[in-house]
Formats: C-alpha cells, sequence, structure tokens
C-alpha cells in the first residue's frame, strides 16, 4: 500500500510539471495548447542527446535538456500561440495540433521511431523498516514540492506574479494600467513549456521514451487543468496529485485502467462544471 | 490636448457611435452626460483603445492615436477608469498601486504619497485586499491607481454611480482638487457633480453629440441637461 | 454562346446531385481501383457525419471516431455471436452507434466548444480502452476478430463488386438524406444555433433536444460508415476507435469546407488520396499535413469546397455584369 502512495505522488508530482504550464496558458491567453507536451517529448530526447554526449552524467544533461527546449516554446509562441489570441477554440485545438503532428514527425525524422530505454539514474533506494524505496522517486515529489512553494512565492512576491494574477481577473484593467500583458503571457508560455520539459526530463528514466510519449500525457494534462481549474495554479497542483493517487490506486486493482479512470472522472467533472468557453 | 473628428463606432453590424465629433482643452474638465446606452462608455473605451473605431480620427497631443493599445497610451499620460469599478480584488491595496507604478517606473513611495494625498483614509488600507473594500472606497482607490505616473488626461466612467451621497461629496471633492491639474473627460448621470466641476458639457443621445454646452450660466442651470437623461 | 448551351444545361440541372457524385465515384475506379474507392466513400460517410455536427452545428468533436467503432464493433460483434446476415448485421451497427448518441448525447451536448471536444476526447478514449481490456473476452481485445458475413442473395459481402455497390448506395442515400436534412426546417434551426443558440431558445425552441437529436444521426451516420467498414475489411479491431484517428477527419473536413456537404465529400477525397498516397511521395507526409492544417486554419478557411463556390460566385457576378438586358442573345 505504501508503494501505491509513492508512486502516486511521484506520478501527480510529473502531472503537476505538465499540467501547471498547460492551465497558465489557457487561464492568460485562453488558448487550448494541444501542443503543449511537444516540449515534454522534446525535452526527453533531448536529455538522451545531451547524456550521449556527457558519457552518461544525468544532471547537466538535465539542465541542458531543459534549456533547449525554451527556444523550441520561444518560436511556437511567436509564430503559431500569438495568432490564435481571441481565435475561436476550435481553430485553437486545430493550429495546436498542427504543431504536434510536425513536431513529433520531426522527433521520428530526427531520432527514430525506436524507444530509447534509459534507467533510474540513481539506482539507490531507501530502507526504512520493511520498505525498500526508489530514492529517484522521491526526489521527483520533493522537486514537485519546491516547485509549487517557488510558484506560489512567485505569484505572491514578485511584481511579475503579481501582474499575472492581476491579468488572470481583468486582463483590460491591466493594460489600462500601462503594463504590456501580451509580453508577459508570452513568458509564462515558455515558462510553462520549460516545466513541461522538466517533467519529461524528471519521468523519462522511469516510462518509456518514444516520440508518441507526449500525446499519451498531453490527455491526462488535459485532465488535471479540467480538474482543477483552467489557470487556477494551486487547484491545478491539488489534481495533479489528486489524479496521480487515482491512477495509482486504480493500477493497484485494474492495472490498465489507470488512465481511463482518470477520464472517468473528468468526464463527470465536465459534465457538472462545464468549462466557461 | 484631445481633439475627435467624426469618429464612428460598431459593435458587429451595430453602429454605436455616429460622428462624434469634440474638443478638449488642455486643463479642462468636461463631462458627457446621456441616457443609458447613449454609448458614452463606448466613447470612453474608443478613447483608451479598448476599441477600435470604424471612422474617424482620434489626436491626442497632436498626434493621431486611433488604433494605439491601451498600454502606449498609459505610457503618454492617459488614463481610463471603467464604470464596472473593478480593482485587482486577489492583491492588496497596496499591489493595486504597485502595479502601475511598475509601469511607469514610479517609485512606489511616492506614488503610495499620491494615493493616499487624495485620501488619506486609504493609506490605513493598504494591506488589505482590494476585492474587500467598499464600493466608495474602491472608486477612490481607481481614481487614485491613475494618477499614479505623472498623468494628463484621465478618462473616467461614472464615478459616482451607486456610491452613498456622502461619499459621493468625497470623489467630488477629489475631482475638484484635480481641476486644471490633469485635463479630463468624465461621463457622469449626476448633475449636481456636473454643475459644481464642469467646463464644458457634452450631451451624447443615440451615438450623436446632440448638445455642446460651454456657457458657464447654461452648465449651472441644469435643467437644460435634465431632459436628456 | 447560349443558344447550344441551353438544352444541355436544362437536362443536367434536372438530374439529382447524387447522379453527379455516384457518376464521379463512377470514374475514381480506373484511377484508383474498386477497392481503394470504396474506402474513400466510406470514408466520406464518415466525413459527412461528422460535418453535420461540425459544420452545421458548430461543435467539434474530437472523439467521433468512438461511433464508427461503436458501429463497427455492433456489426461485428452481431454476424460472429448473432446471425451471420449482412443486412442485419448492418442494422445492429447502426442501432448500436445509435444508442450510444442516445446515451451521451444529454451530457456531451450540454458542452460547447473545448469543452464538448474533450469530453468526446475522453468517451472515445474510454471506448477504446473498453474494448482493448475489459470486455476483451468478447472483443479479443487488441487483436480483433475477423467477420464472416454470408452471402444475401446477390450480394457477397466477401465480394468486392458487391461491397463497393453497397457502399456507394449508402453513400448516396446518405447524401439525400443530409441534403434534404440541412434544407429542411431542422437544418435551418441547426445552424441558427450554430450562429445564436440562446436567440433561439427565446424563440420558444427546446434546442437542448435539437442538438441531441444532430448528435444522434451523426452517430448514427458515422456507425454506419463503422459498419460498412467493418464488412468491407471482414475485420475489427480497436484501431477503428483510435483516438489519433479523428484528426484526419477534422481535417478532411476543414480541407474540403466546413458547413457544406459537398465540402464533406471533397475534404473526404483529398484527405484519402493524401494519406494513401502522399507517403509514397513525401517520406515525412505528416509533417505536410500539420503544414497544410496551419495553412488551412490561418489562410484557407474556406476550404476547397469553398473556394470552389467563391470562384463560381465571381464567375456568375462576372457573367452578369457582362451580359447586356435579358432578351439579347437569349
Amino acid at each position: 500500500m505504501i508503494y501505491t502512495l509513492l508512486y502516486g505522488l511521484s506520478m501527480g508530482a510529473i502531472l503537476y510539471f505538465i499540467s501547471v504550464g498547460l492551465s497558465l496558458t489557457f487561464g492568460t491567453m485562453r488558448v487550448i495548447n494541444f501542443a503543449h507536451t511537444l516540449t515534454y517529448t522534446i525535452g526527453v530526447y533531448m536529455l538522451i542527446t545531451f547524456m550521449a554526449a556527457l558519457q552518461g552524467s544525468f544532471l547537466p544533461a538535465a539542465v541542458l535538456a531543459i534549456l533547449a527546449v525554451i527556444p523550441v516554446s520561444y518560436l511556437m509562441e511567436r509564430f503559431i500561440i500569438r495568432r490564435l489570441y481571441g481565435e475561436s477554440l476550435d481553430y485553437t485545438f486545430i493550429a495546436t495540433f498542427a504543431i504536434t503532428l510536425i513536431g513529433v514527425d520531426t522527433i521520428k525524422w530526427i531520432w527514430g521511431v525506436n524507444p530509447y530505454p534509459l534507467s533510474d539514474p540513481l539506482g539507490s533506494y531507501l530502507r526504512v523498516l520493511d520498505f525498500t524505496f526508489p530514492i529517484y522517486r522521491i526526489i521527483i515529489f520533493l522537486v514537485a514540492i519546491a516547485l509549487f512553494v517557488a510558484l506560489e512565492l512567485f505569484f505572491k512576491k514578485t511584481i511579475v506574479g503579481k501582474i499575472v494574477v492581476a491579468a488572470l481577473e481583468d486582463k483590460d484593467g491591466v493594460k489600462c494600467l500601462g503594463v504590456k500583458v501580451d509580453k508577459y503571457f508570452s513568458l509564462m508560455f515558455i515558462l510553462g513549456s520549460a516545466l513541461a520539459g522538466l517533467g519529461g526530463v524528471l519521468y523519462a528514466p522511469i516510462s518509456a521514451v518514444h516520440p508518441y510519449m507526449g500525446l499519451s500525457v498531453l490527455l491526462l494534462a488535459f485532465a488535471v487543468v479540467i480538474v482543477g481549474g483552467m489557470g487556477n495554479p494551486r487547484g491545478t497542483f491539488l489534481s495533479a496529485f489528486g489524479l496521480g493517487m487515482v491512477m495509482s490506486i486504480t493500477a493497484r486493482y485494474w492495472s490498465q485502467g489507470a488512465e481511463t479512470m482518470v477520464f472517468i472522472v473528468m468526464a463527470i467533472v465536465l459534465m457538472f462544471r462545464p468549462i466557461d468557453i | 490636448m484631445l481633439a475627435v473628428k467624426d469618429l464612428d463606432v460598431a459593435y458587429g453590424y451595430a453602429r454605436v457611435l455616429h460622428d462624434v465629433s469634440f474638443r478638449l482643452e488642455q486643463g479642462h474638465m468636461a463631462f458627457v452626460i446621456g441616457r443609458n446606452g447613449a454609448g458614452k462608455t463606448t466613447l470612453l473605451k474608443t478613447l483608451i483603445g479598448l476599441l477600435r473605431p470604424r471612422r474617424g480620427s482620434v489626436s491626442y497631443q497632436g498626434q493621431e492615436i486611433s488604433g494605439v493599445p491601451p498600454e502606449e497610451l498609459y505610457s503618454r499620460g492617459m488614463r481610463y477608469v471603467g464604470q464596472e469599478k473593478r480593482v485587482f480584488a486577489n492583491l492588496t491595496v497596496r499591489e493595486n498601486i504597485e502595479i502601475p507604478a511598475y509601469a511607469s517606473r514610479e517609485p512606489l513611495g511616492q506614488a503610495l504619497a499620491r494615493v493616499t494625498a487624495i485620501h488619506p483614509k486609504l493609506g490605513s488600507l493598504l494591506d488589505q485586499k482590494a476585492g474587500q473594500l467598499s464600493g466608495g472606497q474602491r472608486q477612490i482607490l481607481l481614481v487614485g491607481r491613475a494618477l499614479v505616473g505623472d498623468p494628463k488626461l484621465l478618462l473616467i466612467d461614472e464615478p459616482t454611480q451607486g456610491l452613498a451621497a456622502v461619499v459621493i461629496d468625497e470623489v467630488a471633492r477629489i475631482l475638484r482638487g484635480l481641476r486644471g491639474r490633469v485635463s479630463a473627460l468624465i461621463v457622469e448621470q449626476n448633475l449636481a457633480v456636473v454643475r459644481h466641476l464642469a467646463d464644458r458639457v457634452y450631451i451624447l443621445s443615440e451615438g450623436k453629440i446632440v448638445r455642446e454646452i460651454s456657457d458657464p450660466s447654461e452648465i449651472a442651470d441644469t435643467r437644460g441637461m435634465e431632459a436628456y437623461l | 454562346m447560349s443558344r447550344g448551351r441551353g438544352p444541355w444545361v436544362a437536362t443536367l440541372a434536372l438530374l439529382p446531385p447524387e447522379a453527379a457524385i455516384g457518376a464521379a465515384f463512377l470514374l475514381l475506379i480506373p484511377l484508383i481501383s474498386l477497392h481503394r474507392v470504396t474506402d474513400f466513400m466510406i470514408f466520406c460517410i464518415f466525413v459527412l457525419s461528422f460535418d453535420l455536427l461540425y459544420g452545421y452545428m458548430g461543435r467539434l468533436s474530437f472523439g467521433h471516431l468512438l461511433f464508427l467503432g461503436t458501429g463497427a464493433y455492433s456489426a461485428g460483434l452481431f454476424i460472429k455471436y448473432a446471425s451471420p446476415n449482412p443486412l442485419l448485421g448492418v442494422l445492429a451497427g447502426i442501432l448500436g452507434a445509435g444508442l450510444l448518441g442516445v446515451l451521451l448525447g444529454p451530457a456531451a451536448v450540454r458542452a460547447t466548444g473545448a469543452c464538448f471536444a474533450l469530453m468526446n476526447l475522453a468517451f472515445n478514449h474510454i471506448g477504446f480502452f473498453l474494448v482493448l481490456s475489459p470486455l476483451r473476452a468478447v472483443t479479443n481485445g487488441e487483436d480483433g476478430f475477423g467477420i464472416r458475413a454470408r452471402a444475401l442473395w446477390l450480394f457477397d459481402p466477401a465480394g468486392k463488386t458487391s461491397m463497393f455497390l453497397l457502399v456507394l448506395g449508402s453513400l448516396l442515400l446518405v447524401f439525400y438524406l443530409l441534403r434534404r436534412l440541412t434544407a429542411s426546417p431542422f437544418g435551418i434551426l441547426i445552424r441558427s444555433i450554430k450562429e445564436d443558440e440562446t436567440r433561439v431558445r427565446f424563440l420558444g425552441y427546446n434546442t437542448h433536444l435539437f442538438k441531441w437529436l444532430t448528435y444522434v444521426i451523426a452517430g448514427t451516420l458515422a456507425g454506419l460508415a463503422g459498419t460498412l467498414g467493418a464488412l468491407n475489411y471482414s475485420f475489427v479491431n480497436p484501431n477503428v476507435m483510435d483516438v489519433q484517428g479523428n484528426v484526419g477527419v477534422v481535417f478532411a473536413c476543414l480541407i474540403g469546407g466546413a458547413g457544406s456537404l459537398y465540402g464533406a465529400l471533397a475534404g473526404g477525397v483529398a484527405y484519402m488520396l493524401i494519406s494513401n498516397f502522399l507517403a509514397i511521395y513525401i517520406q515525412r507526409w505528416e509533417i505536410f499535413l500539420g503544414l497544410s492544417l496551419l495553412v488551412i486554419v490561418f489562410r484557407f478557411r474556406r476550404g476547397l469546397w469553398g473556394s470552389v463556390q467563391s470562384t463560381l460566385e465571381y464567375a456568375r457576378r462576372f457573367e452578369e455584369v457582362r451580359r447586356p438586358v435579358a432578351g439579347e442573345g437569349a
């Protein structure tokens, strides 16, 4: 049972990394970014490339991979997302899905279709009483907590954070006070994409790496954001861990049903609390 | 200071403003009155750049500004206070002022001093969440916020709407204090306020300016205006 | 100019559009082979069903494949376990999909926009999972199962020509039905709902009911496409419900021009051509697809059929301006 809990927490952490950016992008730009997890996938492949170049050292490769994701997300935002402001959601959906198509195929082109095996970079375990925990999963969870705290501080204490909080509520009001809101929203987009990349980098060693991995997680990310509330970072935190637990507990009794259970929860939430778009 | 010529604004297919033209002199405080739906809010929103006009020109300090976004107009000294009395509810009063201070690069202390100068009581409310303020306090905060960063033209939409008489007096006092120091175009339905503060009155009806009153004695005698409300 | 053309135009104008469509597909055979044209037509039925929901009613579903798959599985399971009669199988398929539409409809149509798209996506995903895992005993999970329907009189489901004719007939029937439906008051109502639902409600209509009905019709027609597909391939497996397949139908609808039945056909054929043949010439055809989608969204929303319509309109107006007052040269 303890293992189920740990698995749920580390799953929740990964979901949190991926979803918080999606939630922000939607809350700020009102754009449903179907290509959000592309940076997740790119992060992973960059990690593999850097690890190969750096002879297997995980941490520096991870950092480089996340940094490498930033220019990609900048390009995405600059050339496509920005043009989708105020666009009807059908078209943003389709345009961002198109980006995914292009991105995934490019990845296949560069790195090939075959899955890459990666292993737990620490390979060590923590022994408490009778239980053996992989330390790596614990670290993932701790990083998520750290991120949550960092984001809380960011939104509460920094001026940029406060601007985003204000703009989430009243964008015109912030504009009329002389702030170039769109610039800050772009920044949030890049931040969110980088966090998705972080999620990919951390999760890669304990999951399967293949070009379509982004798509499998994307739907889960949407579920997290819908359940937690669009544009609500705290809600995303809670629903990420909540759904992570749902997945973990479901997997214990019904091994393949984990993802489906998440969607059932999402469908139920949507039925009782339709999002206003 | 502000010259509007043949302004045409529409929402989709509905034309809201027709051929609106007027001038606002530097340092003047002009009021726009009219019935609900006459287009007063639309006028202000177009001037601040939240709406784009179909036709016509708006020139501010000699430069054409139609189509310029609000952020940019802010840096040129234009300020807008909307009708909905929206503050940033989740931020404190201090933080509400911090944002325009940041945008206009004014030191926070100076910005706070400006705001508390017009209404000292705000000084004690600085750490309260803006959403917890009363309607009157919010309106005063909004006006105070607009004064950050050396404004030159204020566009205010119905500042006394929904406020208690005592608060209206306070708002009117604040506005009187601004007279001559900044130019202002204010939408109002409260004729008593108009009477005491206006240098000029524009009457807007169904999207057109039907009368322009600049004679002080005519302004003082509000009977002429009542018919249009 | 006009005297020679008159009778020709008049005769052509009397023929129903279905005849032209049938002829067009027949003409495709020597170009692409019978089997492929059948495929194309099945997909076109699917696109038509999707266009009803998206183009006419304005609801983008990212899970419409669920109904296709339900139709396929309903038909397949019926033929396998109940009766190998292909006609009954088709009915079973249609009923299965329709029933699902009736069940999911009330919840689904209350949503709009992205909410609707994602809810259907979720349903699709759940459906895919159901046939993959819990119902594995019946559906044979990932491997799927073969369908052997027996021949009925002259109709032999194993025969290419029989299937071709069945599918062609179905397509023309569906097209005819949709043509009448969209031109009817019901169709106008649906389009009005897309435009401004609140106003339609204020006029006293129960929009919920109409949306539900449209959802059911769209689902049923998609189920028909699935059923025909199952018969055509004599095989069903979960891929028929794979969530990613939804891109194809969305793309087809857009490239043809949403909101037009002819557009749906044009788009369906275009997409099938692209996905079947482009991969041969361009290795990275998915990049091409993605780029095309972007071009469509940003520059080319009217789609193929929309452009055709605009050109015809332009030509017609040009012609009118050019032609002097009626009476001359008639």
